[in-house]
Order: C-alpha cells, then sequence, then structure tokens
C-alpha cells in the first residue's frame, strides 16, 4: 500500500513536471506566483499575496516588488505571469523568479496585474518580513522600518532571530526599535516594556510619540507608564526643537527662491533704474529653455538627462540675455532719463512674451524632470532635508557670489557701477556707456533665466510662470535697497524667515498679508530700503 | 505754459460732449425703434458706461501721476473699494430674494453656516450710508497711506511698489473667505437699486448718465484744481520736489491732498461701475489692473485732462474688439501698442499732437519744452540721471 | 523638435479655424445648408485659466466640427463663435452680452471658475439664453438658463470619501484654495464626515491662496498629522496651478501614497501632463471620466481629438467629456424641439439621454444637472489614472446638498415646479429665480 502511494506519487510528480508551470507543487513559490495572471479582484490579489508571505521565501521578492511599481503582467493568451518593461510600442519581458529575459511582446497582448495602494501597502508588509534575513543591508534595514510600523507583536520572535545574527550596528539599532514597538503591543511583562519604552524615547520621533501616547493611555502598570511618560516629554521637547530648526530651513528655502527670482532684477532695476515689468517672463523663458534641453535629451541621448540641468543653465542665461540684449538695443536705450515709462514699454514686452510662449508650447504645464540629484530626501534629526531645496539654496548663493565678482572683480562690473553712478562722467572716460548699458541688461536677463532653471525644479512651467514671481521680486529688491546686491540678499532671507514662521501661526494667506503690510510699514521707516544707497547722484 | 493751454475751451468742449453723450445715449437707446439707423443697442449702453467708469479711474490716476508726479500702482484698490461699498449696497438689496430667501443675509454667507451679519455690513442696506462709504472708505485709505508715506518722504519707486503692495496684500485679504466679502466670487446676482430693477434698459440709462455727468464733474474738478494756485504747487512739486521743499513749501501735503481727491475719484468710479458690470470680485485689486490704468493715462497723455480719458476709452474699445476678432493674438496687439505709444508717442496720444501744434508754431519752444519734461521724472529713481 | 511641431500644428489648425468660421460650413458627405446656427465659446485663451480653458475651446471647435460633417443640426450648419475673456470676470458678463445680443448665437458653452459663472448669471437670464457649463463646481444652484455637465459635489466628493472610508481611512486633512468650491465642497464632506463618526480632532481643515507655490509648512504638517497613527488621507480641493508645487513638495518629502493617499478634484489627465507622475503613483483623484476607460466610444473620441488637435501628446479629460455629453444634448434637444429658440430648447432638454464615454447613458435632469458615473483613479507613472472604483449606477446631480442646513429643504425642479430653489417645507419657491419667466 505504502509503495503504491509512492508509486503513485512518483508518476504524478512526473506529470506535473513537464506539466505547465502552473500546476506544479502547490507549496512551490513561482507556481503561486503564477496565480497573479488571469483576471481577478483586488481581494484575490491580496490573498495571493500572503500565500506568497507564508512561503517565507525570499526569492519571491522580486515578483512582489515588481507587482507594487506596477510591471507585473500577464500574457493573454496563457494567463502567464511575466516582469514587463515598456519599451517603445513592446514589452521586454522577464520571469518573474529569476528575472531572466524572456523576450519582447506587443503590447496589446499584456494585461498589467492592477494594483492599489492596499495591495502595495500588503506588498510591503510581506516584504518586510521576507527580506528582514536579506543579503543586502538596506534591504534589511527597510524591513526593519516596514516592521516598526507594523508593530505587530507576532514578529517579535523572528526579529530577536534577526537581531541575533545582524552584523550592521545601524541595521540592528532600526530591529531593536521595530522590536520595542512590536513589545509595546504585545502581552510582554512590564519590565520589558518600559525597557522598549527607553528605546523608543532614545528614536525621539513622532512616531514612537504617537506609539508612546497610546501606550500610556493603555497600561495600568505605574513603572512602565512613568517610563512612557518621560520618554514622552523627551521626545515633545526635541520634537519642539526640530519645528524650529525646521521653519528656518523653510525660511531660507523660500528666502532663496525670491533671491534667485530677484537678482536679475536687483541688475535690472536696481542698478540701471528700469523697472522691467517683463522680468518674470526672462524667469519663465529660463524655465522653457530647461523645458526644450529635457525634451531633446529625452529623444536624442536620454542618457544624459542626469546631467540635464547643466546643459540647461549656460543655455538659459544665453537665450534670456540675448532677449535681453534685444529688447535694451530695441527698447530700452530710448527709455534712458523715463524710468517709469520702462515700466509700460515693458509690460508691453511682458504680454508679448507671455502670449507668445503660449502660443509656441501651448498654454497648460510643461513637465520638466527632476535629475536623481535633485529629487528625495534625507533626515537631518527630526527634520527632513530635500535635496532639492538645498541645491536651489546653494546655487542661489553661488550664483549671487558670481554677480558680486562681476561687478566687483571685473572690468565689466566697473564700467557698469561708473555708468549708474555718473553717467556723463563715465562717458567723459571713455566708457562706451551704451555697450555698457546693453551687456548690464542683458546680464541681469541672462541672471534672471538661469534662475528660471532653478525654480523649473519646484513650480510650473506655464505661461503664467513669470507672473508668480515679479511683484515679490520687486518687493525684495526695494525692501532690500535699490542698487545694493547685499541688500537684496538680506532682504530676501529676512523676507522668507518671516513669512516661515508666520505661517504656522497666521495661515500662508494672512501671513503673506502680515509681510506686505510689514514692508509697507518698514519702507515709511527706511524710505530707501534695508541698505540706502548714498551719495549726491542718489536724489539727482 | 504748460497749464495755460488747459484754461482754453478744450476743457469745455471736453465737457460738453461728455455731457450730451449723457443726454443723447440714453435717448437713442431708449426713445429710437430698434431698426433705426440711430439706435444704441441695449448691450452696448453697459458696456459705453463701464468705458466711462475705467475713463473716470483713468482721470483720477492722472491727476497724481501726472500733474503730482506720484506714480500710483495701486490705484485699483480704491477703485475696489469704492466698488465693494455699492456692491454691499446691493447685496442687501437682494433681501429675501436670494436662492435660500434669508431676508439679512446674502447668500455666500448663508452657505457658509453665518449666523448673522458681520458689524461692517450694517448700514448697508441704507443707500446714502453707502455712498458715503464708497468716498470714506477709498478716502480715508488713502488719506492714512498718504500721510505716512509722504511725510517719510517715500519717493519715486519706492512709492510705486509700496502702493502695489497696498493692493496686493488688499487682493489677499479679499480673497479670504473669512473676509466676509464673499472670497473669489465676490458679490454678484445684484436685483435693483434705488429700487429701479437693475437690468431694466432705463435704469442701465440712467446709469450710464450717471456716469458721464461724474466724469464731467471730474473733468471740471481736475481742471479747476490743477490750473489754481495749488495746482501750480503741484506741478513744482512734480518737476522739483527737493526745490518746492527749500522755497518753504510743504510738498507732502500738496501730494497727500491729490492723492486723497484721486483715491475718492477712483472710488466713485468704482460704486459707478459695479451696478454696469453686475460684479465685484477681489480680482479688480490685482496689480496688473492697476498696471492697466496707468497704460490708460500714458496711451492718452498724462498731465493733460482730456489724454487719460481718451486712453481710457480707446485702449477698452481695442479690447472689446480684438479679444472677439482675434482671441489668439489680441494680447500681441495690446503689448505692441504699449510699446509703441512708450516709443514712438512718448507724451501721449494728445500730447503728442498738442506737442506737434507746439512745433509748427515755434520749433525752439518746443525744444525748451521737452528738456523741461525730460528733467521731470528723472528724479524719481535713483538711475541713469541725464 | 517637437514644440517646432507644435507651433506649425497649431498655425495650421488655427488656420483651418479661420477659413472655417469664413466658409461657414464644410462640405462633406451631407452638406448643411442654409443660415448657420451660431454657437458661442466663451473660454479664457490668455491669462491664468487659459492653461485649463484654452483644452475646452479646442474640444468645442472638434464637436462643432464632427456634427457638421454629419450634417449639421436641422439641415443647417453650426458655426463657432470664439471669443477671448482673457480670465478677467467683468469680461465674462461683456462677453457673454456681446455673443447672446451682437452675435446672436443661439447658445453658449463656456466658463470655468465659479466666479466667471457667477459673472454670466445675470446676462443669460436676462438675455434669456442657454449656457453650458462643463466644469465640476460646488453645487448650491440650479438656473432655468443654466445647464450643468459637470459634476456636483455628491458625484465627485462624496463618493471619493466613501471610497477612502472603505480602505480603512479614519483621519482627514482638508486641504483647498480659498476660494467658493473648496469652501463649499469642504463644509459638505466635513458635515458628512460628522454624520458617520469621525470624530472632530481627526479632521483638519486648511487653506491656501491662489497659486500657492511654497508648500513647505503645508506639508510638513500633513506629515505631522499623518503621522499620529491612525490611517489619514488628504482631500484636496487645491486649484490648478497650485498644484504641480504641491505634488511635488508631497513627493520630496517623501510621502507616498501608501502611507498618505491625496484624493483630487480638480487634478485631471491636462494637470497631470505638467508633472513626472513617478513619485505619485498611488495618489487619487476622483472623477466621472479618465482618458484610460476603455470604451470604444472613448476610444474614437481620443482618435477623433489626436486628429482634430494633430498631436498625439495631447491628453483629454472630464470637462471635455462634459462638453461632449452637453453639446450632443443639446444637438438633440434642437432637433426635437425643431427649432434654436432658447425658451423651447430649455424645455426640451430635461428627459434627453445622450451616452457618455464610459459606457453608460447620462440623462438630463429636471433640475438641469446630469446623470454620471463615479470614478476613483489611480495615478500610474505615464500621467493617467488607473480605475481602482467606480460607482454601480450612475448618480444623479443634486444641486442643493443634503449636508448643509440651509440648502437641505431646498429642491430644484424645471419641469413641473418651474423652479430652481424650491423650499420643501414653506411650499414655495424662493427668490425671484422663476418670476419673469413663468411662463
Amino acid at each position: 500500500m505504502n509503495r503504491s502511494i509512492r508509486w503513485l506519487l512518483a508518476g504524478l510528480a512526473f506529470v506535473l513536471f513537464v506539466a505547465p508551470a502552473v500546476a506544479q507543487q502547490a507549496a512551490d513559490p513561482a507556481a503561486i506566483v503564477q496565480k497573479f495572471g488571469g483576471k481577478q479582484s483586488y481581494d484575490d490579489t491580496e490573498a495571493v499575496i500572503s500565500e506568497l508571505a507564508r512561503t517565507g521565501d525570499a526569492n519571491v521578492a522580486r515578483a512582489l516588488r515588481a507587482l507594487r511599481d506596477g510591471d507585473l503582467y500577464w500574457r493573454e493568451s496563457d494567463e502567464a505571469v511575466f516582469i514587463g518593461k515598456r519599451k517603445g510600442d513592446d514589452y521586454e519581458i522577464f520571469d518573474p523568479m529569476t528575472g531572466e529575459a524572456a523576450g519582447t511582446v506587443p503590447r496589446g497582448e499584456m494585461q498589467k496585474v492592477r494594483v492599489k495602494n492596499s495591495i502595495r501597502n500588503a506588498v510591503t508588509t510581506a516584504l518586510g518580513s521576507l527580506t528582514l534575513g536579506a543579503d543586502s543591508a538596506a534591504q534589511r534595514m527597510r524591513a526593519a522600518e516596514t516592521l516598526f510600523s507594523e508593530a505587530d507583536p507576532e514578529m517579535i520572535e523572528p526579529l530577536d532571530a534577526a537581531i541575533a545574527s545582524e552584523e550592521d550596528a545601524g541595521v540592528k539599532a532600526r530591529m531593536e526599535e521595530a522590536r520595542a514597538s512590536a513589545v509595546l503591543v504585545s502581552d510582554r511583562p512590564a519590565e520589558e516594556k518600559a525597557a522598549a519604552a527607553k528605546i523608543l524615547a532614545n528614536r525621539a520621533d513622532r512616531e514612537s510619540l504617537t506609539m508612546l501616547t497610546r501606550f500610556a493611555g493603555a497600561t495600568d502598570d505605574p513603572v512602565a507608564k512613568q517610563a512612557a511618560e518621560a520618554a514622552i516629554v523627551a521626545i515633545q521637547n526635541n520634537i519642539a526643537f526640530w519645528n524650529q530648526m525646521q521653519n528656518v530651513w523653510y525660511g531660507l528655502s523660500l528666502g532663496s527662491v525670491l533671491l534667485l527670482a530677484a537678482i536679475g532684477l536687483a541688475i535690472t532695476f536696481g542698478v540701471m533704474g528700469v523697472i522691467n515689468m517683463a522680468h518674470g517672463e526672462m524667469v519663465m523663458i529660463g524655465a522653457y529653455t530647461t523645458y526644450v534641453v529635457q525634451e531633446f535629451i529625452r529623444t536624442n541621448a536620454p542618457g544624459l538627462f542626469e546631467y540635464s540641468l547643466f546643459i540647461a543653465l549656460p543655455l538659459a542665461f544665453l537665450v534670456a540675455g540675448a532677449v535681453g540684449l534685444v529688447m535694451e538695443r530695441g527698447l530700452i536705450r530710448f527709455l534712458y532719463g523715463r524710468p517709469l515709462e520702462t515700466l509700460l514699454a515693458t509690460f508691453g514686452v511682458s504680454l508679448i512674451l507671455q502670449q507668445a510662449v503660449r502660443t509656441i508650447f501651448g498654454p497648460s504645464n510643461r513637465e520638466v524632470g527632476n535629475p536623481d540629484f535633485m529629487s528625495g530626501a534625507f533626515d537631518l534629526g527630526l527634520m527632513s532635508v530635500n535635496w532639492n531645496r538645498l541645491w536651489i539654496i546653494v546655487f542661489a548663493l553661488v550664483v549671487f557670489a558670481a554677480l558680486l565678482a562681476v561687478l566687483n572683480k571685473t572690468p565689466l562690473g566697473l564700467q557698469m557701477r561708473a555708468v549708474t553712478q555718473n553717467r556723463k562722467m563715465a562717458a567723459a572716460m571713455g566708457i562706451r556707456t551704451p555697450w555698457v548699458d546693453a551687456m548690464t541688461f542683458a546680464l541681469g536677463s541672462g541672471i534672471a533665466g538661469i534662475a528660471g532653471v532653478a525654480l523649473s525644479q519646484i513650480d510650473n512651467v506655464s505661461p503664467n510662470l513669470g507672473q508668480g514671481y515679479i511683484i515679490d521680486s520687486f518687493m525684495v529688491v526695494v525692501f532690500g535697497g535699490v542698487g545694493n546686491l547685499w541688500g537684496t540678499l538680506v532682504g530676501a532671507m529676512t523676507l522668507g524667515i518671516v513669512n516661515k514662521f508666520l505661517e504656522p501661526f497666521a495661515g500662508a494667506v494672512l501671513g503673506k498679508i502680515v509681510v506686505l503690510v510689514l514692508i509697507i510699514l518698514f519702507i515709511q521707516k527706511r524710505p530707501r530700503g534695508l541698505f540706502a544707497q548714498k551719495g549726491r547722484f542718489v536724489e539727482a | 505754459m504748460l497749464l495755460a493751454r488747459f484754461l482754453g475751451p478744450r476743457v469745455w468742449i471736453l465737457v460738453a460732449v461728455i455731457l450730451a453723450a449723457a443726454i443723447l445715449v440714453p435717448l437713442a437707446n431708449l426713445a429710437l425703434p430698434p431698426d433705426h439707423a440711430l439706435h444704441v443697442p441695449s448691450y452696448l449702453v453697459p458696456l459705453w458706461g463701464k468705458y466711462v467708469c475705467y475713463a473716470l479711474l483713468a482721470l483720477s490716476l492722472d491727476l497724481v501721476w501726472g500733474y503730482v508726479g506720484i506714480l500710483s500702482l495701486g490705484h485699483g484698490a480704491f477703485f475696489a473699494l469704492g466698488g465693494y461699498a455699492m456692491g454691499m449696497y446691493l447685496m442687501r438689496q437682494i433681501g429675501s430674494r436670494g436662492v435660500y430667501g434669508n431676508p439679512v443675509l446674502p447668500d455666500f454667507m448663508v452657505f457658509l453656516n453665518w449666523k448673522e451679519l458681520p458689524w461692517y455690513w450694517l448700514g448697508f442696506d441704507q443707500f446714502w450710508f453707502a455712498c458715503l462709504m464708497v468716498v470714506l472708505v477709498p478716502g480715508l485709505l488713502a488719506f492714512v497711506f498718504g500721510f505716512f508715506a509722504f511725510r517719510s518722504r517715500v519717493t519715486g519707486v519706492y512709492l510705486s511698489i509700496i502702493t502695489q503692495a497696498m493692493t496686493y496684500a488688499l487682493l489677499l485679504a479679499f480673497f479670504r473667505n473669512d473676509m466676509g466679502f464673499g472670497g473669489n466670487n465676490g458679490l454678484t446676482d445684484f436685483k435693483d437699486i434705488l429700487g429701479f430693477p437693475i437690468q431694466a434698459a432705463s435704469t442701465r440709462a440712467g446709469l450710464f448718465a450717471a456716469s458721464c455727468i461724474a466724469l464731467a464733474i471730474a473733468v471740471l474738478l481736475v481742471g479747476w484744481i490743477t490750473r489754481s494756485k495749488l495746482g501750480k504747487l503741484m506741478i513744482a512739486v512734480r518737476d522739483a520736489e527737493s526745490r518746492t521743499r527749500f522755497i518753504g513749501w510743504r510738498p507732502q501735503y500738496v501730494k497727500l491732498f491729490a492723492f486723497t481727491v484721486s483715491g475718492i475719484m477712483a472710488g466713485i468710479a468704482g460704486a459707478l461701475y459695479v451696478p454696469q458690470v453686475g460684479i465685484i470680485n477681489p480680482g479688480e485689486f490685482a496689480p496688473v489692473n492697476s498696471i492697466e490704468v496707468v497704460v490708460w493715462a500714458a496711451v492718452g497723455g498724462r498731465g493733460t485732462l482730456i489724454g487719460p480719458v481718451i486712453g481710457a476709452l480707446l485702449v477698452n474699445y481695442g479690447k472689446t474688439v480684438f479679444t472677439a476678432a482675434a482671441p489668439e493674438f489680441w494680447l500681441f496687439m495690446l503689448g505692441g501698442l504699449f510699446v509703441f505709444v512708450t516709443l514712438v508717442l512718448p507724451r501721449g496720444i494728445v500730447g503728442t499732437i498738442d506737442h506737434g501744434w507746439d512745433a509748427l508754431r515755434s520749433i525752439r519752444r518746443a525744444k525748451d519744452a521737452e528738456k523741461d519734461e525730460s528733467g521731470g521724472d528723472a528724479q524719481a529713481v535713483p538711475g541713469p540721471a541725464e | 523638435m517637437r514644440s517646432a511641431i507644435t507651433w506649425m500644428q497649431k498655425t495650421a489648425a488655427a488656420a483651418t479655424i479661420t477659413a472655417f468660421s469664413l466658409s461657414g460650413a464644410h462640405a462633406q458627405d451631407t452638406k448643411p445648408s442654409g443660415e448657420p446656427i451660431k454657437v458661442g465659446i466663451l473660454h479664457s485663451l490668455s491669462g491664468t485659466m487659459a492653461i485649463s480653458e484654452t483644452t475646452l475651446k479646442d474640444a468645442m471647435l472638434m464637436l462643432i466640427d464632427e456634427q457638421n460633417k454629419k450634417g449639421g443640426v436641422l439641415g443647417r450648419p453650426l458655426e463657432p463663435v470664439v471669443v477671448d475673456p482673457a480670465s478677467d470676470w467683468p469680461l465674462f458678463a461683456e462677453k457673454a452680452r456681446e455673443l447672446i445680443s451682437q452675435d446672436k448665437v443661439a447658445v453658449v458653452f463656456g466658463c470655468w471658475t465659479s466666479v466667471s459663472r457667477k459673472s454670466v448669471l445675470p446676462v443669460f437670464k436676462e438675455l434669456d439664453s442657454i449656457l453650458f457649463y462643463p466644469v465640476q463646481y460646488e453645487g448650491e444652484e440650479s438656473e432655468r438658463n443654466v445647464f450643468y455637465t459637470g459634476a456636483a459635489p455628491n458625484q465627485q466628493a462624496i463618493p471619493a470619501v466613501d471610497y477612502l472610508m472603505g480602505e480603512g481611512v479614519e483621519r482627514w486633512v482638508l486641504e483647498g484654495t480659498d476660494y467658493v468650491y473648496p469652501r463649499t465642497t469642504n463644509k459638505i464632506l466635513e458635515q458628512y464626515l460628522k454624520d458617520k463618526g469621525v470624530a472632530a480632532e481627526d479632521i483638519i481643515v486648511n487653506y491656501t491662496p491662489f497659486g500657492f507655490s511654497d508648500w513647505q509648512t503645508e506639508v510638513s504638517k500633513i506629515k505631522e498629522f499623518g503621522s499620529a497613527g491612525k490611517k489619514t488621507a488628504v482631500v484636496s480641493t487645491i486649484n490648478g496651478d497650485a498644484n504641480v508645487p504641491f505634488y511635488k513638495e508631497l513627493a520630496n518629502q517623501g510621502i507616498k501614497a501608501t502611507d498618505i493617499p491625496v484624493v483630487a478634484f480638480s487634478v485631471g489627465e491636462e494637470e497631470l501632463a505638467g508633472i513626472d507622475t513617478g513619485p505619485l503613483v498611488g495618489h487619487l483623484a476622483a472623477w466621472n471620466y479618465f482618458e484610460s476607460v476603455d470604451t470604444p466610444e472613448n476610444k474614437d473620441f481620443i482618435k477623433k481629438w489626436h486628429a482634430f488637435i494633430g498631436n498625439d501628446d495631447r491628453v483629454t479629460n472630464d470637462p471635455m467629456e462634459a462638453h461632449y455629453i452637453g453639446f450632443n444634448m443639446w444637438v438633440k434637444a434642437v432637433e426635437k424641439a425643431g427649432t434654436t429658440d432658447p425658451d423651447k430648447v430649455i424645455d426640451a432638454l430635461p428627459g434627453i439621454e445622450q451616452a457618455n464615454l464610459t459606457g453608460g447613458t447620462s440623462k438630463m435632469l429636471p433640475n438641469h444637472h446630469i446623470t454620471k458615473p463615479v470614478l476613483i483613479g489611480e495615478i500610474n507613472d505615464e500621467g493617467q489614472f488607473d480605475v481602482v472604483s467606480e460607482t454601480d449606477d450612475l448618480v444623479p446631480g443634486d444641486a442643493w446638498s443634503d449636508f448643509l442646513p440651509e440648502s437641505k429643504k431646498l429642491e430644484a425642479d424645471w419641469v413641473d415646479l418651474k423652479c430652481g430653489n424650491y423650499d420643501t417645507e414653506a411650499k414655495k419657491c424662493l427668490g425671484d429665480t422663476m418670476a419673469e419667466k413663468s411662463n
């Protein structure tokens, strides 16, 4: 009897071996992965995921990750499951277990395994328990983070095992935190919970605060409760401190955006006295240049995408500078000595440029992507610092320094200052004042153009882009003091920080109104801005 | 000498033309049969009425810019405040005819669950009170703002920018629904004014006539102010503020007077505008609107009485025509017009005609005048001064 | 380069349009003849709203073109009259008056923002013409002269919140731009959530100004609110321009849809065209139409759109579908009434049915709103939406919300009651909305 069953099984195994993968052993992860094929409800998909999680086989991680990222497909002809990567009108397909290439298939023949947020969450949870023993430290770290948020008492034992064999100190600490979060909601003894509360107190972020608060409310044990409450106070102080830091950081970040937007205007308006209403459109031109560069790169040299911004910078400078040059030569040079009339003419130019961009590129937003180094964030204490904000601050300061150097260290800068201070005298000394005017205006416009490259990373690229910045730019320059670059820097940073400290209390709208009123009042006190120009040419 | 030109019959011709329009347009609309050649269709009356209000607004700006040299980039704020005061009266007149049938609260307050009228809405059910506020609110704002700004000797471009900040701050404030002015939707769906249905042709004609009369009075008033001794002082302040001060005058009071009067005129323009277009919304506070007003005055010719009126009528008529005839390209035309005017007609249309007339009479005199004028603005901005 | 091509195509399209409006009609299989029927198109082509509205103008031109190829209406050709109200609200009223009085259009398709609609309302009432309004809006309105083909709050907001509750969301951030649509929608949602047992401290409502671009503080506030241990979602009524920086900031601060999903009511395919959607995968939107919906009608519509606009990258969106439905309903109503006379067409419209693009049949209701399906979609990495939930039946648009105390008792019915705001308690029609036109 035994023997006959064994034979039967052997025969069956042989049949199954040659049969399609779907029908192999029930516990075979590869076979379970194939269950994703065919039309199914979200609940079905979730059931398959938990089945995969129960196998405990780390090899299914590839398929699960593909599922989460929306890259898992099934073939319409036989419902076989593959990982697909889009390539033109085709999909390149790969085996979901091994990742081996399996050819290309036309798009119409593949169906996506449908996912939604709850599916993605289920995958993340499954991956958390599956990848606790993964080879890569980064994956184990992510698993520990997931388990920390999950706070599932059933995971205490697997975590204990993982902690015992963990060699990376950072990952180990994360795992201990994950264990602590699970202990707090488990039925372990009170001492162990008090110890867990301490671990969470050291972590000191909002998530642990939430867990501790809930624990302190639920527990009856005085020792554990006390430990939790002490931890809560410590965390709250920590959070309050970092909130202030965060405000300063946001303020600097907003200030750097204002600085970038205003710095070109500090030249055209501040130094030359042209009320340049088309300044915002120069910024817009810079942003559109970035867009065109990225489009070009996308179609012709996708590998260069990471460097697209560096390619766009000089181009934006040249394009906006050239537009500025044309404006100066064709229009503004006839208006020197009539500064208020430059307002009208440049307002007209700004309307024309806006409509021109709308005609050429269409009225809707254009997509400008962030290269990898501009994406994401890192944590500094409890503060998350965005890479793009950080780079924009750095960039704004670099532009500022470069401009300062041009004005103070180069012959052109010397001539610019001479012409601004006393045109007739400068002309008498042999300076070609028209040429200097043209160059100054082109420089200011060019700088506005490179500001556009940076702003394209955080704002809409649309024909209205410039309109959003023009008023703020004028405020910054006037607040800082017309004709003084340092004033523009200090003005931008001050307005940024004040705005960001007001925002949490007053709200975004009231905060901005308060800032405007403060500017009005400040100008009463110092009618020529923060850094007033002195000398007889001031009130010519 | 510049003033002498306005003393002549031209002001009176302008006033006469405006008053004639005030009588003839309503007549042509109401009395003539629709198929008559001179009949003015009903839809044109409020449209022309709107232009007349814009002309009044441009004239009010011209009083401070053309005659005192204060370039206000915030005149839209006074205009809008006057408009809101009138709009609040019109809202209260709706009474229980609102969609929710609430006898006191305007519709927007009802659906935002406001239980009672905020204090600053009280009194606006009375026409006289609303009229008082039309004058008082913009006038007071102009007075307070001007008092501090001129006392601190904020001039030139700094003044322009803080007027812009003022209207921008008001824009943001009125956008807030919590302010109780209807937020972005503003005030609309008016029913009647002083008991007359607001959509009736006769009411429209009446409002048009009222706008014309207001404009005529304003032209006379500005003409009178600018040719008085005070007017001479204004021009002195415009052309050389420091010198005027050194002689012993107090330029800040001259400026304050002009600014306040101008603010009130703008407020009245706004109040007449609202019942004719049927809506007042924070968009009127937008800094771009105020810049447009400057453009009208510049196109027509600032520092003249007739110029801003003509500029406002012309630009807005152009806008009406081109937004329909060339919807994709009208901004090119509008922008091009501004560039053209500043480059080729720096004195505006009226100023250029005057200038050409003068040039015919005496080339030498014209040259002097040019020198005077170009010296006039240079002090406003530190920059490449001649 | 693509830009140059787009420009050339645009010029070509413009030329065609010009030629078209000059000649008045296209000669195709069945040639409409007689005096053309004018159709007004009142969408901003410049200013802040051009970004959204220009597409609708193009969509209308396409629909009119299609109809003329099919033989026009009543055997007569249709002639589009395009004007630019330039995102300037009083100008909307002026242009509406011009279209009706001067150009004598039979019907107007237009407006986007609530304020533009409010601005033209008195004009349409006074001159007794017809407006088709294609955008989702705050409700609280039903006018005899207006037909609302966009969603009322109950056709968008409430089903979206229901879906999220089903997904286990317990804490809510209602984030909006400070104007009437978000204000009203959030009022309704707040009441709805409270009725469903959500505690007051689990809801925060926050408003930001138009065109807001510095979202750092707001987003970190959301992050903090969401770290309280309960599943949190953001219901976004943020308006057009402010969305791109908002989503960019969400992505940068690492808020993923799996942690805190954002469901938006004003973000469609057109808005996503300006964003790299990679980091946004899984965030949601609620609409009555998505371009990704797989029906033959939709495929056909997209094909025609691409052919008309000459650019395969241009997306379709919900308000375009609303115009598609509205336009076809108007055509049917005119054919039914046998005239373009507004009074007769207004009477003919309620009850008209028109297949929508998502496989159902929308019907014009007596309250001048239409029945629509409600779809919830998740953003995918191609800038499109994957539908994750759909209502079983079409939802009838409700002009007066049941979740606002003052409007609960109101009812709109232009067929039997001849009233847009009938007070069911006092049994009378409020206001004077019907006074002049009740005959």
